[in-house]
């Protein structure tokens, strides 16, 4: 039988189309509503010359042809501050997620593959975190050493390794009785090139999904620590914007729907995305 | 004999969170040390006067080495004294107390409703996984799943109380009538509508996806099948002999939620207006008032613990397998 892959394409639909169209339909919607956003966060110039910082005296406009998603109290454009506004959340969802997977693959790996006390001993700290309400320990640590970009990306990333590092831990426990870690060791690598040869290829799939999942869950607490006047003023980010409409919430809705609207849309893509390729061929024909 | 068992692990548990309370307060602890500029002025307020930030500086040891410091902290923390509110002046575990039947009151009923919701929606997409309706199910949790709670909470103010009126938006009461008995109960039932449907709405969601998964694992074992052969009813195998099994993944869940949970009252609280720890927290961070936010920070944190506690037990209780 022949595959998509190998039948003559037509220029219209590429292989790649084609296989990317056959995933899970969660994958599809998934990275469909994950392009709209980052090419609206990105191409914000070209969408509106709105400054997102511009004051004017057209305060709480409703939303009409000339600013689509309406202003706010201070007449700037909710489309141009959705829109920038998307630029922080993205960001530190972005690099609160890296900081996060690299601790939490880090740490899982070695939980994994040394086993025994060290085990024990990190996988007893894991559960700890996973208890720890995070976001409250967020709140705190934020609201002692200052809000900011950094600071925000170091809280959240340094709070949110345990899920990581629990699927990473089982994985390895699978993989470290395999033949190839064996034939490895016996051949005289040292256990770091070990884990970083071997056991590191073998995950990675799995970081994927993680990753995935992460990143959401990162613009999510950054959203609760700006509705709680924890973000940085500085790079008005979604959950940010939300605080500002909640002050409005009975006068003006469209300050709390559009940067809403695009906040789910973000999270609900990368859920979608995370759920679809933790189900399709990407990982499962990982280690053919 | 159920009684023995209980407190026997409670007992057991309990002796695994004393690390864990100890952590807590030593991470608090931390934190203060962490922030920039002198612990005394964070203790202390924005701009105190020279008299009371010594009267700090000795309550709290801040001229002795950080080891007694941490011990004096400690030895207050774990006696309840969480030190004294800057804004209201008043003992900061009296300022929680005040505010904590609230929350009680909000998250208590959220968790109510979400765990019989969750549950039902679970078993049922599970009874039917792959159908129409299923699907269904899951996308609308993945959906609720994804939005913040307070967006939530937003939107259901604009919709239910500023365009239909249905619903008061804010408060725990009517501000301006003063009913009593059972008028008052009907008042703060009204009030509760919305932030109640907001909290439980995120808590719901999670738990309608793990039953769902630990009842379609729990229906494809032997004992059900057994159960079948032996002619049990279909409602009987799914309620007696699946969930009894699926359920102790459905405490698991709650129990390490509930830190969420607590954190979405948070918020939920602010959209609302709902007067409990939540508001505590937001009013603490605006007017830095340092040792009540570290405080609440502590006394959740207990909360969460003893929560987590209560779901091994209860866990360990549903599955002897788990009683090592």
């Amino acid at each position: 039988m022949k595959t998509a892959a190998t039948l003559p394409t037509p220029w219209f639909a590429p292989a790649w189309l084609v296989r990317f169209l056959r995933s899970p339909i969660s994958t599809v919607v998934g990275s469909l509503l994950v392009l709209v956003v980052v090419a609206g966060v990105i191409l914000a110039p070209l969408i509106t010359h709105a400054d997102p910082m511009a004051l004017s005296s057209d305060t709480l406009l409703e939303p009409a042809w000339a600013h689509p998603m309406g202003t706010d109290d201070l007449g700037r454009d909710e489309l141009a501050r959705v829109l920038y506004g998307g630029r922080a959340s993205l960001v530190i969802g972005l690099f609160s997620a890296l900081l996060s997977v690299i601790l939490g693959m880090t740490i899982g790996m070695v939980a994994g593959f040394f086993g025994g006390a060290i085990d024990e001993t990190l996988m007893r700290i894991t559960e700890a975190f996973q208890i720890l309400p995070k976001l409250l320990v967020a709140v705190v640590v934020v609201s002692l050493i200052g809000s900011g970009l950094t600071n925000e990306v170091l809280v959240i990333g340094l709070l949110s390794w345990p899920a990581t590092a629990r699927v990473i831990r089982g994985r390895v426990q699978v993989i470290r009785h395999e033949e190839f870690i064996a034939a490895a060791e016996m051949s005289g690598a040292s256990w770091l090139r070990v884990l970083v040869r071997h056991v590191a290829p073998n995950v990675v799939s799995f970081l994927l999904v993680s990753a995935s999942l992460q990143v959401a869950s990162a613009i999510m607490s950054e959203s609760f620590l700006s509705f709680l006047g924890l973000g940085d003023p500085a790079h008005p980010s979604w959950g940010l914007l939300l605080q500002q409409g909640q002050l409005f919430l009975s006068d003006a809705w469209w300050l709390t729907t559009f940067p809403g609207i695009a906040l789910a849309m973000t999270i609900l893509g990368l859920n979608l995305l995370g759920d679809g390729v933790s189900g399709s061929r990407i990982v499962a024909g990982s280690r053919r | 004999m159920v009684i023995a068992v209980a407190s026997r692990l409670l007992l057991r548990r309990a002796l695994l969170a004393v690390p864990l309370v100890f952590a807590v307060v030593a991470l608090t602890f931390f934190f203060i040390r962490l922030a920039p500029g002198d612990p005394a002025q964070i203790l202390a307020g924005d701009a105190p006067t020279p008299e009371f930030l010594a009267q700090v500086r000795a309550e709290y040891g801040l001229d002795q080495p950080v080891w007694t410091q941490f011990l004096a902290f400690l030895a207050k923390a774990l006696t309840g004294d969480f030190g004294t509110s800057l804004y209201s002046k008043q003992p900061v575990f009296a300022v929680i107390l005040e505010r904590f039947p609230a929350t009680v009151l909000m998250t208590g009923t959220a968790m109510i409703v979400a765990s019989i919701v969750g549950i039902l929606v679970g078993v049922a997409s599970a009874k039917r996984a792959g159908s129409h309706a299923d699907t269904l199910i899951s996308s609308a949790s993945l959906l609720g799943y994804s939005m913040p709670g307070f967006w939530v909470g937003q939107l259901l103010v604009l919709l239910f109380s500023v365009s239909l009126d249905w619903f008061p938006a804010t408060g725990m009461e009517a501000a301006r009538a003063s009913y009593t008995g059972w008028r008052h109960i009907q008042d703060v039932a009204w009030h509760m509508v919305l932030p109640v449907t907001t909290l439980a709405l995120f808590l719901l969601t999670m738990i309608a996806r793990f039953t769902r998964a630990a009842m379609i694992d729990a229906l494809d074992q032997d004992y059900v099948l057994v159960a079948e052969a032996k002619g049990a009813s279909r409602n009987r195998i799914l309620w007696h002999h699946a969930f009894r099994n699926a359920c102790v993944t459905t405490i698991t869940v709650i129990g390490l939620e509930f830190g969420a949970v607590l954190a979405g009252a948070v918020v939920v609280e602010i959209v609302f207006g709902w007067p409990g720890l939540g508001r505590l927290f937001y009013d603490a961070i605006y007017r830095r008032d340092f040792p009540l936010l570290t405080g609440a920070f502590m006394f959740s944190s207990l909360i969460v613990i003893g929560v987590n506690m209560v779901s091994d037990v209860a866990c360990a209780l549903l599955d002897p397998r788990i009683r090592r």
